[in-house]
């Protein structure tokens, strides 16, 4: 019993980051009906620009975050430009195949900067371990769960608060209504790409100063865990991003108890799988209708 | 021809069968992550029919084709309902789980005092095939070429049948093609058995070319690349595959001129390729013209046009 609690915490955990990663990807698709398998290398991009200037400077953790968000934007923003911004409606998937594309270039990119597969990542705090009676936390986890509820609450704020999210809302309900009623649509996407990758860059940043190290792996893996996350939480939802994360965090953690560390990711792979052949809406999210996915079909 | 040339021709060849895999599916519409896990599963499997069973080699690729057919069919009829990014997505989930559970298959038997067989994440060595029966690397590259030749001829058949149209109205629209009577379901199943097969080829040939295969290898970037040739070569002709290959292969990776940037120039290259040119450099309107182009100069005109004159 104590191991199952321990396994549920230690799962609701390293769930919480999934739950950051997946939050801008679903904003991107929520916004743009297109997905950005780019996400995880953009914030790649940020982290290595992070872990160059603490590895050669030195630099301080404040400073390292700073570049890792600044960096996943930038990113971002390239890949907005290059895979998102030209494509006309109707071409998603040749968005979404294009991103996979530019995918291989960030990451080439990233590797040419430092070429070797491990750089140490500055923590975010040295503190020992919470204890709550023969449960153990670590802060850092705490940290991640915390920040992951504070930016889906912040980016409902955002949506239902500001012009800004007006805007958006206006956008993923009808975006030529949209055009014709005023709002900047291709501002207002370029905005919503920015701050995707921005919020991807401090999950990432969370992440990685928790693991105390930075992998060539570590794209691949934001993406992933990012698109399964948003999968089983639904596409597009908020709530469901937090929720998707957690709930794979906790499957997973209890899987890799149970069958041990080589299975944990067949696991992962397998809900996504299931979850897009049995409920392709995930649990928070609609189901597609044919139009919608016709919407990401090329012209 | 010298060691090096005959390795790039052999590997144009082989990965030309996986990137006309990932082709057939784009012919009806669908995007696929995932044609590598059928390009394993050929791999695996012919690998076990010649060096564990002893089976003769066009046996063993067979095997390894038909297993990968099934797999593919198997798998083309859960992911029939899904479209676009969904069917994508989920076809990269199963390419996943796929080479996952190559690192967990074991299956070894003592040969002549040596254990033989996929050992998990370790990989498969030793299929020695082409060496203890004496086949050198120009034979094994004309067996390449021969099959590629029959599978191209397969193609231009195929463009010119019932069929083929109806995976190209398929990929058109697929409510449409539903609407005049044609049974989707069924021929999506169909193309995703087709592109099964050859995947399947392509990974035989790819482990008895390379004596060794690893899960490792087959991961999303080969089912990313396989899925690239085709849109960079264009949809328009089976040619556009082999195009995309080439360019590929044939002159980022074995010329070191972009020794290091290659992932840089080919994700720049299918980037841009997709803006200018959203189905290739051979899309379908340069196919139509270059064959208006043939009619006009080929000896046989004069036969066309009479039967064109005639009321």
């Amino acid at each position: 019993m104590t191991d199952f609690v321990q396994n549920t915490l230690d799962g609701l955990m390293i769930g919480s980051s999934y739950g950051l990663l997946a939050l801008g990807f679903t904003l991107i698709f929520g916004v743009m009906r297109r997905l950005n398998l780019s996400y995880g290398p953009s914030i790649m991009v940020g982290a290595y620009l992070g872990t160059f200037v603490y590895v050669q400077f030195g630099a301080s953790p404040i400073a390292v975050a700073a570049l890792a968000v600044a960096g996943a934007v930038l990113a971002g923003i390239y890949v907005e430009r290059l895979c998102f911004a030209p494509m006309g409606p109707g071409a998603g998937i040749a968005s979404m195949v294009s991103s996979f594309a530019i995918w291989m270039q960030l990451e080439q990119a990233a590797i040419l900067v430092l070429p070797r597969h491990t750089y140490p990542y500055p923590p975010l705090a040295a503190v020992a371990p919470l204890m709550l009676g023969p449960f153990m936390v670590r802060l850092d986890h705490l940290v991640m769960l915390v920040a992951a509820i504070a930016l889906s609450t912040g980016m409902h704020l955002l949506l239902y608060r500001t012009r800004f999210g007006l805007a958006l809302r206006a956008i993923i309900g009808n975006p030529v209504a949209a055009h014709l009623v005023g709002v900047n649509v291709r501002t207002a996407m370029l905005g919503a790409f920015a701050l995707a990758s921005g919020i991807g860059g401090i999950a990432g940043y969370l992440v990685l100063a928790a693991d105390q190290q930075v992998t060539s792996m570590f794209g691949m893996w934001a993406t992933i865990k990012g698109l399964i996350a948003m999968m089983i939480g639904g596409l597009g939802s908020i709530p469901g991003a937090v929720l998707g994360g957690l709930v794979l965090g906790i499957i997973e953690m209890h899987g890799q108890w149970y069958f041990g560390s080589q299975v944990r990711d067949l696991i992962a792979y397998f809900l996504l799988f299931a979850c897009l052949v049995l409920r392709p809406g995930g649990l928070l999210g609609d189901a597609p209708t044919r139009e919608t996915a016709a919407y990401g079909r090329r012209a | 021809m010298d060691d090096y040339l005959i390795g790039v021709l052999s590997n144009i060849g082989i990965i030309s069968f996986i990137a006309l895999s990932a082709y057939v599916l784009l012919l009806t519409g669908e995007i696929s992550f995932g044609q590598q896990a059928f390009f394993a599963i050929g791999a695996y499997a012919s690998g076990i029919a010649t060096a564990l069973w002893h089976w003769p080699l066009a046996a063993g690729l067979a095997w390894g084709a038909a297993a990968a057919a099934a797999a593919a069919a198997l798998v083309g009829v859960p992911t029939l309902r899904l479209h676009g990014l969904y069917f994508a997505i989920a076809t990269l989930a199963f390419a996943e789980m796929v080479r996952l559970l190559f690192e967990l298959f074991h299956y070894q038997v003592l040969i002549d005092g040596e254990l033989v067989g996929p050992n998990g994440a370790e990989g498969f060595r030793n299929i020695r095939y082409i060496f203890d029966n004496n086949i050198d690397a120009t034979e094994f590259l004309v067996l390449v070429y021969v099959l590629l030749s029959a599978t191209l001829l397969g193609f231009f058949l195929l463009e010119r049948s019932r069929l083929g149209v109806i995976f190209r109205m398929t990929g058109e629209d697929e409510v449409l093609a539903e609407l005049s009577g044609v049974a989707v379901g069924r021929y999506k199943v169909l193309a995703a058995g087709i592109a099964g097969a050859l995947a399947g080829i392509g990974g035989g040939l790819y482990a008895h070319l390379t004596t060794y295969v690893e899960p490792r290898i087959f991961d999303v970037m080969l089912g990313v690349h396989s899925l690239a040739y085709g849109l960079i070569g264009g949809l328009g002709t089976a040619l556009g595959p082999l195009a995309g290959v080439l360019i590929d292969i044939g002159v980022l990776e074995s010329t070191r001129w972009f020794a290091g940037y290659r992932m840089i120039v080919f994700g720049g290259l299918v980037a841009v390729l997709l803006i200018v040119r959203p189905r290739g450099l051979l899309d379908e309107v340069v196919v139509r013209n270059i064959r208006k182009a043939w009619r006009r100069t080929s000896p046989l005109r004069l036969g066309r046009h009479e039967k064109q004159g005639q009321p």
